[in-house]
């Protein structure tokens, strides 16, 4: 069946992209990885070897916190992702087959995917700079502890994901109780030197390694100990709340969008897994790099970050549509991405709140409006970049590397001006809503280009 | 081209084709249908018959060829089709996390009905399933879920209606209200654009019909005509596919 499986993903992604574009898409992260570490020159005088090292450690582990969650997987997961596809997933119902062994097979394929596709290139990208950035390493040791390091991340957000899906209360407990000392605290650093993959990498020792395996092994098995595949508890029954949302929000599309994310799977537990999580990781990594960098605002560069971490939200909003089901009503493809626009802006109060306890946190209140302007700017634009090159699919045609080249390139080009200006002058960043007319532009095209002519099936 | 009437034409099909790669779908073909028909398009398995009714409903664009309905040309004003007919799909797919009623009132804010309660109504008693107007829809029922894209189809009460295996996984009480209400809606004036392969039904309830294979088509006339022959339906299907 994992054999089927590989085949079957290969077959989605090569019979949208061609069979040559898809397997460029790896190449191109390489080369992108390759173009990032020659940079490594130009801030080596701030970040020292093993410091970067620790960056890059990080990185992996938060890219295993994205792609984790999977204890929110159950059949809704897949339907998401796949639409009405019949794919091998779906064999227990026909086939002698368990669902736990489906989800297995499924897990580690996907696991060799991400592999595939983003760690190895990644790797091979740093490991072909290395010469030329004067920067020595063992190459098998560092595989290997940025793959243990993604599946920290992965583990850690699976377990958690599990525990969310037996209680949510519970998790929300949890993350509350760990927070509320790293808000009033103040944080010290030392600890993300303590991350067992790094230790592996920078002081190779079997107490190590057998560390680093035991939390894996303990979190995966606690994980798939508990893992819920199946959901289903009877038919759910509720009032007619779409009226209601309908007559205040006058949007049947929006009314349909906040329903979806109330009654799906997961719900909170998105907004936890997807976004909360992973931006925790990026306020402490930039906590760390503020701490070694000569210079910079913190609180106005992780409002830019979180203008961008933001724009996966589109993505959510988009993966519980199964598009087909419009395409026998009168609807235009355009008004579907508006409204995506308008309940991605609801989903933007989140950043807003969490913008404001950033604020607070970091002792930043003369640069709230600053980082507000900052934060919706980068966000709009970022979410503009998206609608434009990948219309009502982001999760799909992003796997094109034509559009994944083009998407890093345009969609850093505001948020890397907004930094800039913030190191520059942060006041300048008050001006930052006339970039609001890009947007503006962009998202006016993005609506003439995917509705030229029917969208909703690529 | 086919066309067996003078009566007034409501969807016509000059020389349609359409390519998906190298494959042929549908051939060069041309039809008339008109006003207060039931037209059956019938055909095995592949034959063409979704990719026509997707080309009529602007879901996908021929490669060639002029298609009207209504009066509206489908290339320039796709939207503007749907909006003046309904559509069964050939898969039901309402959305998983709408209930029933949710659903219905849905499809009433994208096609602008005023005060759609009394119509939403009158379609759960016609298909009793009013006791399930609450459930979600992924925890309906296939019939429950076919019911539901029936009622979509009809909410509006178009002038058109393209219903693709209308019938599938209702049960036979169910069948014969539904064999009974498109006869009872020609009879108004409007017109269906069936397609199946259930030639009992077809032959029940079509005044007019098609026959497509390998995209091309192979019969078009009245129901009368075969009736004439004094031959089965299936009879003369399987003839005309055969040959």
């Amino acid at each position: 069946m994992f054999w089927e499986m590989i085949k079957e993903e290969w077959r989605i992604h090569s019979t949208l992209f061609g069979n040559l574009i898809f397997a460029l898409f790896p190449l191109l992260i390489l080369a992108l990885s390759f173009g990032l570490s020659l940079l490594y020159p130009l801030i080596s005088n701030a970040i020292s070897a093993n410091n970067f090292w620790l960056i890059v450690h990080y990185f992996f582990l938060i890219f295993g916190v994205i792609v984790g969650g999977f204890g929110l997987l159950g059949k809704e997961f897949m339907n998401r992702r796949f639409g009405q596809e019949s794919l091998i997933a779906y064999s227990s119902r026909s086939l002698p087959v368990s669902e736990w062994n489906i989800f297995l097979n499924f897990f580690f394929k996907d696991l060799l995917y991400y592999f595939i596709l983003w760690i190895l290139p990644i790797f091979l990208g740093l490991f072909l700079a290395s010469p030329i950035i004067s920067i020595s390493f063992n190459a098998l040791l560092l595989l290997f502890s940025v793959f243990l390091s993604f599946m920290l991340g992965l583990s850690a957000s699976f377990i958690l994901s599990s525990i969310y899906s037996y209680s949510s209360k519970f998790l929300i407990f949890i993350l509350i109780i760990i927070s509320i000392p790293l808000f009033f605290a103040k944080l010290n650093l030392n600890f993300l030197y303590l991350l067992p993959s790094y230790s592996l990498f920078i002081n190779f020792s079997c107490t190590n390694l057998l560390f680093s395996i035991l939390i894996i092994s303990w979190f995966s098995f606690i994980s798939l100990f508990f893992l819920r595949i199946d959901y289903n508890s009877g038919s759910r029954m509720f009032n007619n709340w779409f009226n209601n949302f309908n007559k205040f929000l006058k949007n049947s599309f929006v009314s349909k969008d906040l329903l979806d994310l109330h009654r799906s799977e997961g719900g909170l537990g998105k907004i936890i897994f997807s976004f909360i999580f992973p931006l925790a990781l990026v306020w402490v990594l930039l906590f760390f790099f503020f701490s070694i960098l000569p210079t910079g605002n913190f609180f106005l560069v992780f409002s830019i970050l979180l203008g961008i971490i933001c724009s996966s939200m589109y993505n959510w909003l988009t993966e519980f549509e199964v598009f087909s089901s419009y395409e026998f009503l009168p609807v235009k493809t355009s008004k579907i991405i508006i409204s995506k626009f308008i309940s991605y802006s609801f989903l933007n109060l989140v950043a807003v709140f969490i913008l404001i306890i950033a604020c607070i946190q970091s002792n930043s209140l003369n640069y709230f409006f600053h980082g507000l302007f900052a934060l919706i700017v980068s966000s709009y634009y970022t979410l503009a970049t998206t609608v434009f090159l990948t219309g009502l699919y982001p999760n799909i045609l992003i796997y094109n590397p034509k559009i994944m080249l083009s998407y890093l390139v345009i969609s850093m080009i505001v948020p890397v001006l907004l930094i800039s200006v913030s190191l520059i002058n942060p006041d300048l960043l008050l001006l930052s809503p006339l970039i609001m007319l890009i947007n503006y532009f962009l998202l006016k095209a993005s609506l003439a280009k995917w509705d030229s002519w029917n969208k909703f099936q690529l | 081209m086919f066309n067996y009437s003078m009566a007034e034409s409501v969807i016509e099909i000059k020389n349609v084709n359409k390519f998906f790669g190298d494959l042929k779908a549908v051939d060069n073909i041309s039809l008339t249908i008109n006003k207060g028909n039931l037209f059956g398009l019938l055909g095995p398995n592949g034959s063409g018959k979704t990719t026509t009714v997707k080309m009529l409903t602007g879901q996908i664009k021929p490669s060639s060829g002029e298609m009207n309905v209504l009066g509206v040309d489908v290339l320039k004003d796709p939207i503007k089709v749907r909006e003046l007919v309904g559509i069964i799909p050939e898969l039901e797919s309402p959305p998983s996390f709408l209930t029933g009623e949710e659903y219905l009132n849905f499809v009433a804010s994208i096609r602008k009905i005023e005060n759609p309660e009394k119509k939403i109504n009158e379609w759960f008693n016609f298909l009793e399933f009013g006791n399930e107007r609450k459930v979600l829809c992924k925890d309906l029922s296939r019939g429950t879920r076919q019911k539901l894209m029936f009622a979509q189809a009809f909410l509006h009460e178009p002038a058109i209606a393209f219903i693709d295996e209308p019938l599938i996984n209702l049960d036979p009480i169910m069948q014969y209200k539904v064999k009974n209400f498109l006869k009872d809606y020609i009879s108004k004036g409007n017109t269906i654009f069936l397609t199946t392969h259930v030639l009992e039904f077809a032959e029940s309830v079509c005044t007019n019909l098609a026959i497509i294979h390998h995209g091309r088509l192979l019969y078009a006339g009245n129901m009368k005509d075969i009736k004439k022959k004094k031959i089965s339906l299936e009879k003369f299907f399987l003839e005309k596919v055969k040959n």
